[in-house]
């Protein structure tokens, strides 16, 4: 079951439409850089962030949580069984990072200036050091990802034309970096484990700033904590999600065999994360807002209900969790309520505290989102196209 | 001949009482424009006294409209005009408003603690600047006319309170501004005034003055006439 | 990839070193207000509605004029924010007091940053482009900003604006206290100098304070008693003082708890020189270690 790259067709019609909406995300982008983010954004001086903080990063960095929960359980707690889906994970979690700060160079106003950070330190701001860390864990999954270019290329760097002559420069650098990460590999394996419970954490700790601006359901001290464990309670699903999709687009062994014990793991974290947002609810007695039907109440329902406890409880039958539709189902709403909950959070639950108004994102600035998605998704294809990073042995004729 | 030394004649009758006119000034204008000009020395200390004593230990002192000297004041000094010049002082009818309120301790509240000082002193010589750090408490002049003045207005429903009922604004001549041909039709001066003032022009268009659509009874020959108004028919450039 | 304990305490001690970060100490959370700063009290009793002080302030720091600055009527029929082209607006509000003739009295307001004692914005900015100066003037500085508008979203009061039509450079605009004016001897911010009734004073917190607190006591029945911006959020430079209940002129009510105190707590107790990250990390490596030991040990091979 070693990981190979696919021998399939590139160019399908799905691919044709993530083309489309590249195309359209490039021109609102352009629309944002020639007329400000004003132009293509629904955003306001009450309404400072909306569709491409709530879900191009928050929900981005949470969704690649799976890079982190992959390695830790396959690398750190020795669990070598479930190696095969490390592989895709790390790719989502780099691809993810990558759009995370490319949607981020699209959302702030100064976006050459995003290298300041650097040398301004702020160590009382949160969003400082969500910055270091991610800009850390970024270059920590390219390192992490380069064996398996490594593995693909070594001996066989073949560049097109003039730059032919860098191919044994090339071959080299690949090789002994290969070697020296063979031998350091797991600094960067526990590194990237540190850095993602750091940031994915200190999202939460975001809107602690600000106590009056976000609905009570939310805003708890726990805020970073509920991160925390929402995005380690959204990895498995995540790789249940993408290998579930991968395996029947490319009609691949479904890897049940791989997935099924998975579960198991995300009924404790999701029950986890299900028992301290109840738990704080009680505490805080936060419950009182429950029934009073304003549409933010109602999203934390959904959020509660089909996010969470509905899953939850389907992974608890033993035939659901051998079925490949029902634990492809747990795994969509696991991650959809981990999305509503960013979106809630940051955009929701975000209640200026003078301005009337609500916010509905602009056309321009979803163009903006699904192009950045439909990039992701498409250099995924590439890169499983042409690198080793899917099982590909146990391909089966449908 | 006799006509036509008679224009030259005429047009230095002319000129000599214009020179005349404008070098004559009327004095107690000059007197209220050298007072405005003063300033006095800084009272530190003042009696806090209560309205009613205030009032008594006025009436002990007999003062009386008798006392007031001056018709009027130019409510101005310099201790506002070097912080900002943006109006023409108010010219304060003394007198009169002694007479309409008889009651001097309205605005004459305190009084200087010194014994020897007189019972009403002039505004100046408590409130001058603001925000003394020394004295945080106590307004400063320009503050002290305009929460005087504009309070009391309130009260009583009587007098001015914006800005320009009782100032005269800066404004730039107007000779220096407005660029119109010899003859200019109706049009072309109403597109010359929107040059600068085409807020104004918008708001002149919600109101009343352009919308009206009910009947004119006060216009001339159309005493009878229902529906007329400057909204429908009537020629409405201005 | 063997970690033997000797080279797990190297590596420990490694990244001690590194992370010889300044202290922002896991001690209690502590307030960060200047000592004396500058402040203004603004009595709502007193403003007339003039809106010199938008005019002033627009031409104090060069911004476009205000939307017909002369209007005291038909302007005050929307309620206005201070936004990019604006650091002070005045807003009218019928509360529902009538006067002697049985007319309702508008009751003016004037909003603007609100200079916070403890600041949410300046706690929140990731490059520490706004700072809480000595004059308590909230600065900003272009220079360092990335334009995130964390600061915006951090702010209880709503005060700070963006250039959003500005594609590359785009500005955080807020309020600036005046700074270059009042770091000098007996310089005024534009709107209390300006103000034809002293409906802003301008002196140190401290002694506005006091003037206010005399203020109430001597007027009873006049003002609320109540300082808004004594204590709210922690206090802040700005402060008023009204006839009426601050939320109906849009003066939001708020803890008193500065906003930073929470997020600032938390975050410094996590990670105050690093010692959660090096822990896990530390405890990450010892798990890594055992278990590698135990797939390299033959009598365990084959067992997963």
């Amino acid at each position: 079951m070693k990981a190979a790259p696919l021998n399939k067709k590139f160019w399908t019609p799905g691919v044709l439409v993530m083309l489309c909406f590249m195309i359209a995300g490039a021109i609102a982008i352009l629309g944002r850089f020639t007329g400000g983010i004003g132009y293509v954004t629904n955003l306001s001086n009450a309404r400072p962030w909306g569709l491409w903080v709530g879900v191009d990063v928050a929900t981005g960095v949470a969704l690649a949580a799976g890079g982190f929960t992959t390695a830790a359980l396959a690398h750190i707690f020795g669990r070598h069984h479930y190696e095969s889906v490390t592989r895709p994970a790390l790719l989502t979690a780099a691809l993810g990072y990558t759009f995370v700060v490319l949607g981020l160079l699209v959302d702030i106003g100064r976006s050459w200036a995003i290298w300041k950070p650097m040398f301004n330190w702020n160590f009382n701001s949160v969003l400082f050091e969500v910055a270091m860390c991610v800009m850390i864990y970024l270059n920590v999954l390219y390192i992490e990802f380069l064996p398996i270019v490594a593995e693909q290329f070594k001996d066989r760097v073949n560049l097109p034309g003039m730059l032919s002559s860098l191919n044994s420069l090339v071959n080299w650098i690949l090789k002994t970096g290969d070697a020296i990460l063979n031998k350091t590999m797991w600094i960067f394996i526990i590194l990237g484990v540190v850095l993602s419970c750091m940031h994915q954490s200190s999202l939460g700790s975001l809107m602690l700033v600000a106590p009056t601006k976000l609905h009570p359901l939310w805003y708890t001290p726990l805020l970073p904590l509920m991160f925390l464990a929402s995005a380690i309670a959204v990895g498995y699903p995540m790789v249940i999600f993408e290998t579930t999709i991968a395996t029947s687009s490319f009609k691949l062994d479904p890897e049940m065999d791989i997935l099924t014990p998975l579960t198991r793991f995300t009924i404790y974290l999701l029950g986890f994360y299900l028992l301290i947002k109840t738990g704080d609810m009680i505490y805080r007695k936060t419950w009182v807002y429950l029934l009073d039907g304003t549409y933010q109440t109602n999203s934390f329902l959904v959020e509660m209900i089909c996010g969470i406890a509905l899953p939850w409880v389907m992974l608890l039958f033993n035939r659901v969790r051998q079925s490949r539709t029902g634990i492809f189902i747990a795994a969509c709403l696991i991650i959809g309520g981990v999305v509503l909950n960013r979106v809630n959070v940051f955009i929701v639950g975000y209640k200026p505290p003078i301005s009337e108004g609500t916010y509905f994102p602009a056309v321009g600035e979803m163009l903006v989102t699904f192009g950045l998605i439909a990039t992701l998704m498409f250099i995924y294809r590439i890169a499983v196209t042409f690198l080793p990073v899917l099982p590909g042995s146990r391909e089966v004729n449908v | 001949m006799i006509k036509k030394l008679f224009l030259p004649v005429i047009l230095i009758i002319v000129i000599s009482g214009l020179c005349l006119a404008n070098s004559w000034k009327a004095p107690d204008q000059e007197k209220a424009k050298e007072r405005s000009k003063e300033t006095v020395p800084f009272i530190k200390e003042y009696v806090d006294d209560c309205k009613i004593n205030r009032r008594i230990c006025l009436m002990d002192a007999k003062v009386s409209l008798e006392d007031v000297k001056d018709v009027y004041f130019l409510l101005d000094s310099p201790v506002i005009k070097e912080k900002e010049d943006h109006y023409e002082p108010v010219r304060f009818a003394h007198k009169r408003h002694a007479a309409l309120t008889k009651d001097c301790s309205k605005c004459h509240h305190f009084r200087p603690k010194d014994k020897d000082a007189l019972e009403t002193t002039r505004c100046s010589a408590c409130h001058q600047d603001a925000f003394n750090p020394e004295r945080p408490e106590r307004i400063g002049l320009k503050a002290a006319y305009h929460q005087q003045c504009i309070a009391c207005h309130k009260d009583e429903a009587k007098g001015p309170t914006g800005c320009k009922e009782c100032h005269l604004q800066h404004v730039p001549d107007h000779k220096e501004l407005v660029k119109l041909p010899d003859n200019a039709d109706p049009f072309q001066v109403t597109a010359e005034c929107n040059r600068c003032h085409d807020a104004q022009a918008e708001d002149m268009l919600k109101t009343a003055h352009w919308l009206w659509k009910g009947p004119s009874p006060y216009t001339t020959g159309h005493r009878k006439d229902i529906l007329h108004g400057k909204g429908t028919t009537a020629l409405n450039n201005y | 990839m063997l970690l033997s304990r000797r080279n797990f305490f190297k590596i420990l001690g490694a990244a001690g070193a590194s992370t010889a970060l300044p202290a922002g100490s896991a001690q209690a959370w502590s307030s960060k207000a200047p000592d004396d700063p500058y402040g203004c009290l603004v009595d709502l009793t007193r403003c007339v509605g003039c809106r010199k002080c938008e005019e002033e302030c627009a031409r104090v720091n060069e911004l476009p004029a205000p939307e017909r600055p002369n209007c005291q009527c038909t302007i005050f029929e929307k309620n206005r924010r201070p936004d990019d082209d604006a650091f002070t607006v005045v807003n009218r509000y019928f509360t529902g007091r009538i006067d002697n003739f049985n007319k309702p009295v508008p009751t003016y307001a004037k909003v603007q940053c609100m200079h916070c004692q403890d600041p949410a914005c300046v706690s929140a900015c990731i490059v520490g482009a706004l700072t809480k100066d000595e004059t308590g003037a909230v600065r900003y500085n272009k220079d360092k900003c990335i334009g995130c508008r964390y600061c915006m979203v951090a702010c209880p009061f709503e005060i700070p604006a963006y250039e959003y039509d500005d594609p590359i450079t785009p500005k955080v605009m807020k309020c600036t206290f005046c700074y270059d004016r009042i770091s000098k001897d007996g310089g005024l911010p534009g709107c209390a100098g300006i103000c034809p009734t002293e409906a802003i004073t301008f002196g140190k917190r401290s002694t506005l304070l006091k003037v206010g607190k005399k203020r109430v006591k001597e007027n009873p029945g006049i003002y609320l008693d109540h300082i808004y911006g004594e204590k709210e959020v922690g206090g802040t430079s700005w402060m008023y003082l009204s006839s009426v209940p601050f939320k109906k002129v849009k003066l939001p009510g708020l803890p008193e708890t500065p906003s930073p105190k929470l997020s600032e707590t938390i975050h410094h107790s996590l990670f105050s020189y690093l010692w959660s990250p090096i822990a896990l990390f530390g405890v990450l490596a010892a798990f890594m270690s055992r278990t590698k030991k135990e797939a390299d040990n033959p009598d365990n091979k084959g067992g997963v």
